[in-house]
């Protein structure tokens, strides 16, 4: 591998967002195409730490810096993959639930699935279920992921799941997530899957897709 | 047979409680409160906390979780840091830097009804006291746990449980037929003055607790956009609160508060600090499970409230526990820069604890010895920036002091305390470990540290964002006047070394202890407080924090140790 997609990686990892972005800059500047770096440079550093999560070696700061720099490198790498055309084979949807202005967890869910080469929609804050079912339609979305990060708001991922479940997308598989959420809540409200970080959150999309 | 549930309460001798018929479907934790022996049910029973761990045979179970039935003869093994602690640390001191006359606002009759009451109602801990309106002495305080407790421990969960109306009722009856009697009647015993001589009162603390003492419905707190049924102050008779034990037509005045989260407690805070009238500008920063901020500038306020989480209140911790009797508070690591080879390094750690027991039998660590630990860490090569064990410093250390848990490695302070923090026993009441057996070993682990390292930034952003908003700099600040119990007992110098009011020095810094009482007080004392207080709302600008788009900026840049 290159020695300095190999550097990427490895900046991403160590969460140094200046290297991160000027190494993605030099990849490109030597004429990589931008599909190669998330692939070879980015996926790879953020694979290794979210195993490295998996094994209790680096906690929740050091994910959320990694997923930091990997946002830099991406905010170059974005467009020149849309004005390409090229688009990842799958898109998941992502939003906190109505109620619920958090964004800290739900942006780091939505990092680790673009670092496992997932296309995201971040539909972002506080957003009612029909605007939920409206992108998965759009975009035909296999996964529509839900965060919520108070208890309070807890009956909007409900009503979210209600709303998706009565939209008539038979296939649509609906993965929850935050602070308060359980494994047996998730399972009482009729999702598909729970995951209670974001290393986690990956390999339950995977499993959804039927990667 | 009447059922029965065998327990141990640490190394005690087995008890038998027997159990009705109609109880044995419940689960364990709410058994035990029924019994009359209530655990740490921070969560409120959803099983999303460890504070109700009880240990079943060899297995560690969550009472809450745990039904009756599942139990058989196994004996169920309390430890110490699963009760709701009976004696709590409640700061009930405070500063008043604002100028006042004494003109109560009650009409008063000497040496009849000549005497009122002033309470900070807090979501964790409540705070009372008693005052002469003839020359404005405190006669008495006293403090206790909000008995809410049970019921959780955060106001979200509280607010979530009232969707339930029925717990709504045991929420305001938990405080006006529980709490708020039980610690006038001490004050009152304390002051050796009867209630009958109560002619008002005041109560300030934050949104939730108004709604709940008057039983108003808290759920639209409860989501965006976070509205309250009413901010305004209110002033209603004993008798339409509900309080009962003081004269029934005294007049009880509730402050006013500023929003959902900056509340009545920080409106008296403003009020008692005199923030408004120094010439430069200034902050009150109040540190709980959401850390709450004023700033003051130009004439007006700015107030956020950022959700630090319940870390520094020891929740969610391997050894965590609330500020009690028998709690480490401050933390030391003896040698002051490295490890040098000649220590031994069973010396390493030295620590006090909160009243008379010793380091060896403390029951947890509570917030103030975590920074402590964070900033000698850090000083003394223990940890790195992000928060981490340095393996190297490890290295050094007897491998019998580091411990695997779920969550990956701990170190153990009972294997590293040094000998000279062991003061000489205390020979007059046994202390919490004598009564209740040998402490397990206090332990900090690195998923402790994250999360102590996010409830820092939390605070850390909140603020740097309240003064981008009004376009200052630390520097340009005259005072911080850091408020509440947590402020008081924190060691300032590591509070600055870890980051957590970044770009402040002490100079800057004033601790005033509890000023929602001060503030209560204030209300009792002078009956222009209350106007002034109430005319503060219309200055203030609340920021919102979890929607502002440099808040994730800010929180990650703020994770680190400097």
């Amino acid at each position: 591998m290159a020695p300095t997609l190999h550097a990427l990686s490895v900046a991403v990892e160590a969460g140094k967002r200046n290297d991160a972005k000027q190494l993605t800059q030099t990849l490109l500047t030597e004429g990589m195409q931008p599909l190669d770096i998330v692939e070879k440079g980015l996926v790879p550093g953020m694979s290794a730490i979210g195993e490295r999560f998996k094994n209790n070696e680096v906690f929740v700061p050091e994910m959320l810096i990694a997923a930091r720099a990997m946002k830099e490198s991406m905010g170059l790498l974005e467009p020149l993959l849309a004005s390409a055309g090229i688009k990842p084979r799958h898109t998941i949807i992502i939003g906190t639930v109505a109620g619920d202005q958090h964004d800290i967890g739900k942006n780091l869910v939505s990092m680790m699935l673009k670092g496992a080469n997932f296309g995201v929609v971040d539909l972002g804050v506080n957003v009612p279920a029909a605007k939920f079912v409206d992108a998965a339609r759009t975009h035909s979305a296999p996964v529509v992921a839900l965060s919520s990060l108070l208890t309070t708001t807890m009956p909007a991922m409900r009503d979210a799941v209600v709303a998706l479940r009565a939209a008539g997308l038979p296939s649509l598989k609906i993965m929850v997530g935050g602070a308060p959420v359980t494994a047996d809540f998730a399972r009482e409200i009729g999702a598909d899957g729970y995951s209670s970080d974001a290393a986690s959150a990956v390999d339950l999309a995977r499993k959804l897709v039927g990667e | 047979m009447t059922a029965r549930l065998l327990l141990r309460l640490a190394d005690g001798p087995v008890r038998e409680l027997p159990v009705a018929p109609a109880d044995t479907q419940h689960d364990l934790a709410t058994l035990l409160t029924q019994a009359g022996l209530p655990l740490n049910t921070r969560c409120a029973g959803h099983g999303w906390c460890r504070g109700c761990t009880v240990t079943l045979g060899t297995e560690r179970v969550r009472a809450c979780k745990t039904r009756f039935a599942a139990v058989g003869d196994s004996v169920v093994g309390i430890p110490n840091p699963a009760h709701l602690s009976a004696a709590p640390s409640v700061g009930a001191t405070f500063d008043i830097d604002t100028p006042f006359t004494l003109a109560p606002p009650f009409p008063i009759v000497p040496g009849h009804s000549d005497t009122a009451f002033a309470v900070d109602i807090g979501t964790t801990t409540v705070a009372v006291l008693l005052v002469d309106l003839l020359d404005g002495r405190i006669l008495s305080r006293a403090g206790a746990f909000n008995a809410q407790l049970r019921f959780g421990d955060n106001v979200l969960t509280r607010i979530g449980a009232c969707h339930d109306p029925a717990r709504l009722r045991d929420l305001r009856a938990a405080l006006v037929d529980d709490t708020l009697p039980t610690l006038l009647a001490k004050a009152a015993a304390r002051a050796e003055r009867p209630l009958s001589r109560l002619c008002g009162g005041s109560i300030a603390a934050n949104t939730t607790m108004l709604h709940l003492l008057l039983g108003i419905d808290p759920t639209p707190m409860g989501a965006a956009p976070y509205t309250p049924a009413f901010l305004e102050s209110r002033t209603l008779s004993a008798t339409a609160l509900g309080l009962h034990g003081c004269p029934p037509a005294i007049p009880i005045q509730l402050l006013p508060g500023f929003s959902a989260f900056v509340g009545a407690d920080l409106a008296a805070g403003v009020h008692a600090t005199g923030l408004c009238f120094d010439e430069k500008p200034s902050l009150l920063v109040d540190i709980g499970t959401n850390g709450e901020m004023v700033l003051h500038h130009e004439g007006r306020l700015l107030g956020c409230a950022t959700a630090a989480g319940p870390a520094f209140e020891g929740s969610g911790l391997l050894s965590g526990t609330r500020a009690h009797s028998g709690a480490v508070c401050a933390l030391r690591i003896q040698s002051s820069t490295t490890v040098t080879p000649g220590t031994p390094p069973q010396a390493l750690f030295s620590l006090e604890t909160i009243g008379t027991t010793p380091p060896s039998s403390a029951s947890g660590l509570c917030g103030t010895a975590y920074i402590d630990f964070l900033a000698e860490g850090r000083r003394a090569g223990l940890l790195t920036p992000s928060g981490r064990f340095s393996r190297a410093f490890l290295d050094t250390l007897p491998p019998d002091c580091l411990a695997r848990t779920p969550h990956g490695i701990a170190l153990s302070l009972s294997a590293l305390l040094a000998p000279a923090s062991e003061p000489a026993p205390s020979l007059g009441s046994p202390s919490p470990n004598t009564a209740h057996g040998a402490p397990s070993a206090l332990l900090i682990g690195e998923q402790d540290l994250a999360s102590l390292l996010q409830a820092k930034a939390a605070i850390a952003a909140g603020l740097g964002l309240l003064l981008d908003e009004a376009g200052l700099q630390p520097r340009d600040i005259g005072r911080l006047y850091l408020a509440g119990g947590f402020g008081m007992h924190l060691n300032l110098a590591n509070a600055l070394a870890i980051g957590l009011l970044p770009g402040f020095s002490a100079d800057q810094l004033r601790v005033v202890g509890n000023t929602s009482l001060a503030g209560a007080l204030l209300a009792c004392l002078d009956s222009s407080a209350l106007p002034a207080m109430e005319a503060s709302r219309s200055l203030m600008h609340i920021v919102g924090l979890s929607s502002h788009q440099d808040f994730e900026n800010r929180f990650i840049d703020a994770l680190e140790l400097p």
